[in-house]
């Protein structure tokens, strides 16, 4: 396995851009600062599991960009300057080449999420608040997983994507549709089907099960009910914290994937 | 052993035909030239070789492990220079060569590597400002890490001025003296002809030639030719000489410093004196008379020419 020495490569590399020091720093000011007001204006009691939900509204927007705006260059980019050859020409395999990326992009956005989210942390439980130490390392770990989706999709796109500026366009799509508009449209199709008579009220079972599959919807529910105490997760089983952190997982590994056998196969030309 | 085989390998993209059916054997400890005009399909072989690209028929195998299958496996005996790279962003040369050194495995020193290509003086700037034949030279020197049994270059000369392009043919021939096996492609024919034991020509995806230098000139009827300068060229005296047997061609060549008509003849050895006997019975003077060696350059427009 040779993915280490890409992924040692990949990162030096990565974090010489200023642009991506900027971007890290945006993701950990955002957190640092949901961390520094949320005491102030918080209902008592102050704790780092109630703190949870108030973040996750920063992360469910700040999180999607800026991992994606650090992934969808990493293989296109290098691909259509030539770099990429480099790395092929020693004996790294595709996999290697694309395990690495994703391991040092993930672990860039990782580290910035983690080292904020404990600064936040501090801010919450001094001088007031409670830590809930457990549940705070579980949020941490879905805060994680929630950004390696988003890495995931971001070096899919340029992974299929044969330019940076097509990756670009396309990435721009895969947030457009499911941080910006997903929960619109699902209003609307519901208040459409309601007025058309076709449903009463919510969605049916299988209806809120697939609106409910866009990755920050999934790790809602998930912190909802691994990381908020006294309250699970309402509905039928397939609505669990269990299946959303499942679904969460397939969504590390599913688009990835398949973009992978896509570019294993390709021409490099 | 056997460093490169390839059997049968075609490249198509849509109805173009990038590789038509080329069989090739480069054995261990060799020099190989790989030449052609561009776009003859020499980068799409070496593509095929370093798997940037699947072959649509036959394989290529390295050291006996398939390009396509195994290409890790092939490529860690390989040192690559290849074509259409570009150096990596925000990283110094000596960086470059350090990746090149942990991906191989191996514990060069990468300043004594910068050293070896000549541009130690550059190591800790970004490479991304160096001139073309410094990159030429970093990657040479990315190649170079980890002693390789092989060293596949594509164009290696590129963007060097002819002293970097003498000190680049040097280096390969330490490596070669080594043990290692050298396989490049080039256009440029006076390259290939300093370095390489053997050549292959390749033209439209087709490989129309592999033979030893000496092999190709024996296959040009023996390879001489003439430069005659004579007094005076009849109309007819072309002819005539044609008509001596062993003569292959007979043209009207330059000028002389002085003023006078040559011809240039290319013949067989045997054929020589014949030939000017031939004009001397035909009364024509010989002011001067000097032999050349078929140089690679007419071999290569004559085999890649006379097929367009």
């Amino acid at each position: 396995m040779t993915w280490e020495v890409v992924a040692r490569q990949d990162w030096s590399v990565t974090l010489g851009a200023r642009s991506v020091k900027l971007l890290l720093g945006l993701l950990a000011s955002v957190v640092v600062l949901a961390g520094y007001i949320y005491p102030i204006g918080a209902a008592e009691p102050v704790t780092t599991a109630r703190f949870a939900p108030f973040v996750l509204e920063g992360l469910r927007f700040a999180l999607p960009f800026v991992a994606v705006l650090l992934t969808y260059g990493a293989v296109a980019g290098d691909r259509e300057s030539g770099a990429i050859r480099l790395s092929l020409s020693l004996p790294h395999s595709r996999r290697d080449v694309v395990l690495g990326a994703f391991a040092s992009r993930a672990g860039l956005v990782t580290v910035a999420t983690v080292a904020s989210m404990l600064t936040a942390g501090w801010l919450v439980v001094y001088p007031f608040g409670d830590l809930v130490l457990g549940r705070f390392l579980v949020f941490l770990g879905l805060t994680a997983l929630f950004g390696a989706v988003w890495c995931g999709l971001g070096l899919a796109v340029s992974l299929v994507a044969a330019t940076r500026r097509r990756a670009l366009v396309l990435a721009f799509a895969l947030l457009f549709l499911f941080v910006v508009v997903w929960e619109t449209a699902v209003a609307a199709l519901t208040l459409g089907l309601n007025a058309a008579g076709v449903v009463d009220g919510e969605l049916p079972g299988v209806g809120q099960f697939v609106t409910g599959l866009e990755p920050s919807l999934l790790f809602e529910r998930a912190t909802t009910g691994f990381v908020l105490s006294g309250e699970s997760v309402a509905g039928p089983w397939y609505m669990s914290e269990w299946v959303a952190l499942a679904v969460l997982v397939l969504w590390v590994v599913g688009p990835l994937g398949l973009a992978y056998h896509r570019f294993d196969g390709s021409d490099l030309s | 052993m056997v460093a490169i085989d390839a059997t049968d390998v075609s490249k198509r993209y849509g109805t173009e035909t990038a590789l038509d059916r080329v069989e090739l054997t480069v054995e261990e400890g060799e020099t190989f030239g790989f030449l052609g005009p561009n776009g003859a399909g020499k980068s799409t072989f070496i593509n095929v070789l370093l798997d940037f690209v699947t072959p649509s028929q036959g394989s290529v195998e390295v050291f006996g492990h398939d390009c396509q299958r195994e290409g890790v496996a092939a490529r860690e005996r390989l040192g690559v220079l290849p074509e259409g790279y570009s150096v990596f962003d925000r990283l110094t040369g000596r960086q470059h060569v350090e990746y090149a050194i942990r991906s191989k495995d191996a514990d060069d020193d990468p300043i004594d590597v910068l050293d070896r290509v000549g541009i130690r003086e550059a190591a800790d700037r970004k490479a991304t400002g160096y001139s073309k034949g410094m990159a030429q030279r970093l990657v040479l020197g990315m190649a170079l890490v980890g002693e390789p049994d092989l060293l596949v270059l594509d164009e290696p000369s590129t963007g060097l001025d002819p002293n970097g392009a003498a000190e680049m043919r040097q280096i390969l021939r330490e490596e070669n003296e080594r043990g290692a096996t050298i396989f490049f492609s080039s256009h440029i024919l006076e390259q290939v002809e300093a370095v390489c034991d053997r050549v292959g020509i390749l033209q439209n995806g087709e490989l129309v030639a592999v033979d030893t230098i000496e092999g190709l000139r024996e296959s040009m009827g023996g390879g001489t030719k003439l430069v005659i300068t004579v007094d005076s060229l009849r109309n007819g005296t072309l002819e005539t000489i044609r008509g001596v047997e062993g003569v292959e061609t007979a043209v009207d060549g330059d000028e002389s410093s002085n003023g006078d008509p040559t011809i240039e003849v290319t013949c067989t050895n045997d054929a020589k004196m014949d030939v000017v006997v031939e004009l001397h019975s035909a009364g024509i003077d010989v002011v001067n008379f000097r032999t050349e060696e078929a140089s690679l350059e007419d071999m290569f427009i004559e085999y890649t020419g006379a097929r367009r």
